[in-house]
């Protein structure tokens, strides 16, 4: 029997042993495993929202909220302005949009939106919390352009006495004369919609808002070309500034560009914060590993003290007896990392959101957290990448657990062989 | 010097020279062995007698290369043992000596035959030629229907045959056995010793014991008292401390 053979036959000498041990050096993988995949997860959606929220820049009129109907913010873009920025590099999506108020008694007044269906319905005042959530009837569909229909905030639907019962009747007539101090009238006649859909926002200015096809808009409030806001989505953070800078040169002179100051302190402090802690993680779990490999070594040393001195006695080379507690290590930390394979494909989506609760979501602003942590696919996968990591911390714990234990295997007289007497 | 005795024989195999061991026990030294002459035929058995502490066993180990004199020369098989590095102590242990142990020594996971079979496994025997010796020597000490037991599933007695059958797997010209029936009964250590003078008959084997009767079945005996070789006598002309067998050669 070789022994490489008899190390490997050694693991099985005390099952209990081996089970506790197992156990032990199972649990160190499974941190290694959950960490690495939590950042291999954020890192996935991090780059998802780099290209869908974040990295979108606006476009007003220069000085202008750009409401068709607001007192002194009238001042709409050049309808040129769409062409050009779609004509840019790294320009992924451009959504123009129209907007005007409507006074509404106890209020003051609501937000009418014209977008294309399909584009993400940003909500006036909380751009961020785009496409909120439709509570009864449906959204705009690319049939509802030119047609006079609308969903309807619940704030809004409320005042006009639309309840999601009767959607299927529900009407809603503006009247553009209609003033208030910051809106002034539009000689157009009224104009009645027909609402498809309600949908809720979280928020009281957010609720009392109303979506209409782009084109719908235009022909009531006889807008035919310029665009209220015109939002650029870059294809990657990354070129969020390059394409800033084209803007600024093609329309600076006509647009006012706000562009999403905190995409780069978002992308920095999320990814930095994820990689510092799964990086930690795998540097705890391989630290954890050695510590509990050097302790098993040094036991099993210690207990077959005898044993090795007979090896020495009976003509054993050093080399041949550390192959054989090396190759006992070795096993003893493949059998940990099998065990922990196993539970986390278990638990591993379950650990994952904890671990992501407990360690990674401090790190992120708070306006994404919630957004985050429901989006993440947490899937307990095992990439081929993070199997390679988990041979290379199995054989780097087991080394350097072992190490000491070596030591003393080379150390020890023939002697000792006598001492079990 | 005190009392340096030299057993005779045909030729020698093993040649002390002024031997002597001290170790260190905290603070103070211990003299173990203090200025052996000693000269051991090949084949046949010695036995070496004395109360405990007298330094019976430090001497085995000295001859078995397991532990190196302070002063003083052991030469084994035409080798000095002093001069050689460890990784050729370890080639002297594997193809030289046999070792018996008082525990048997008997590694619990592996079965008879493999146990029999690691010398020579560490000697780089083949595995055919690894099975048919180790199936034949314990075939030798009656263990052939024991060859898959694990020590835990044999007697006192059959561990120990095990461990002799282990001790001449390589065909070593010299076995040694510490106290080899410490831990069997009367009756089973007996049948232990005449299983290790049949070996006898064919190398050298040299047993530590308290069992002054079992030590009679030696062809020659070596007592030995406070670290010092007393006499050398042959178990038929016991009275005889200073026969023609044994020898004083140095008074000084």
């Amino acid at each position: 029997m070789s022994m490489l053979r008899f190390g490997l036959r050694n693991l099985f000498r005390n099952v209990t042993r081996l089970v506790v041990v197992a156990l032990l050096v199972a649990f160190p993988f499974l941190l290694l495993l959950v960490m690495q995949a939590v950042g291999s997860a954020v890192e996935r959606q991090t780059d998802i929202l780099q290209q869908n929220v974040n990295n979108t820049l606006q476009l007003r009129a220069r000085g202008s909220m750009g409401h068709v109907n607001m007192v002194g913010n009238e001042d709409i873009l050049p309808q040129e302005a769409v062409e050009k920025a779609k004509g840019l590099e790294h320009v992924a999506k451009v959504e123009p949009y129209l907007l005007a108020m409507t006074p509404t008694e106890g209020h003051n007044f609501a937000m009418v939106v014209g977008v294309h269906p399909g584009d993400t319905r940003r909500l006036e005042s909380h751009g961020e919390a785009g496409n909120p959530k439709i509570i009864a009837g449906r959204d705009l569909t690319e049939a509802d352009r030119g047609h006079r229909v609308a969903i309807i905030g619940q704030g809004f639907a409320k005042w006009a006495g639309i309840t999601p019962e009767h959607l299927d009747q529900a009407t809603l007539t503006l009247d553009l004369t209609r003033t208030h101090p910051v809106i002034f009238a539009l000689p157009r006649p009224p104009a009645t919609l027909t609402i498809v859909g309600i949908y809720a926002s979280g928020y009281v200015f957010g609720d009392m808002q109303l979506f209409m096809p782009l084109d719908t808009f235009r022909d009531m409030y006889g807008v035919p070309k310029g665009i209220s806001w015109l939002f650029v989505r870059a294809d990657t953070a990354d070129h969020v500034p390059q394409v800033e800078q084209k803007l600024r040169t093609l329309l600076g002179e006509a647009a006012d560009i706000i562009a999403p100051t905190n995409v780069a302190e978002f992308q920095h402090t999320t990814t930095r914060a994820v990689l510092r802690l799964a990086q930690g993680g795998i540097v705890l779990s391989a630290a954890l590993m050695v510590i509990v490999v050097f302790f098993v070594m040094l036991l099993v040393v210690r207990e077959r003290a005898w044993e090795i001195g007979t090896f020495k006695a009976l003509g054993a080379s050093n080399g041949g007896i550390v192959v054989s507690f090396l190759t006992e290590a070795l096993a003893l930390c493949a059998v940990g990392a099998l065990l922990s394979m196993l539970l986390f494909s278990i638990w591993g989506g379950h650990l994952m959101q904890k671990a992501f609760g407990l360690g990674v979501a401090p790190f992120l602003p708070a306006e994404y957290k919630d957004t985050l942590i429901n989006a993440l696919t947490l899937a307990p996968d095992i990439s081929p990448d993070t199997f390679g990591l988990l041979v290379v911390v199995c054989i780097a714990a087991a080394l350097a657990g072992s190490a000491w234990g070596m030591r003393q295997i080379v150390r020890l007289s023939p002697m000792e062989a006598i001492r079990h007497e | 010097m005190n009392n340096p005795v030299v057993v005779n024989g045909d030729k020698a195999l093993i040649t002390l020279r002024e031997v002597s061991k001290m170790y260190r026990k905290g603070q103070e030294s211990v003299r173990a062995l203090e200025a052996i002459d000693l000269t051991v035929p090949e084949k046949g058995m010695v036995a070496i007698v004395g109360p405990s502490g007298s330094g019976k066993s430090s001497l085995l180990h000295l001859i078995g290369a397991m532990d190196r004199p302070t002063t003083g020369d052991v030469i084994v098989a035409g080798q000095s043992l002093n001069a050689l590095p460890e990784a050729s102590l370890t080639t002297f242990r594997r193809k030289t000596v046999g070792f018996i142990f008082q525990s048997f020594n008997l590694i619990p996971n592996l079965s008879a035959l493999e146990n029999v079979m690691l010398p020579m496994e560490f000697n780089g025997v083949p595995s055919p030629e690894r099975h048919r010796r180790a199936r034949q020597l314990l075939d030798r000490v009656g263990l052939a229907g024991r060859l898959s037991h694990r020590p835990r599933e044999l007697s006192g007695g059959e561990q120990q045959r095990v461990a002799i059958a282990r001790a001449s797997a390589n065909n070593p010209p010299l076995i040694l056995a510490d106290e080899p029936t410490g831990n069997l009964d009367s009756k089973t250590g007996q049948m232990i010793y005449e299983l290790l003078k049949d070996i006898a008959r064919e190398r050298t084997v040299i047993v530590v014991t308290h069992a002054e009767a079992l030590a009679q079945m030696a062809e020659r005996i070596v007592h030995m008292s406070d670290g010092k070789l007393v006499t050398a006598e042959h178990p038929a002309e016991p009275s005889r401390n200073t026969s023609e067998q044994t020898r004083r050669t140095d008074d000084a």
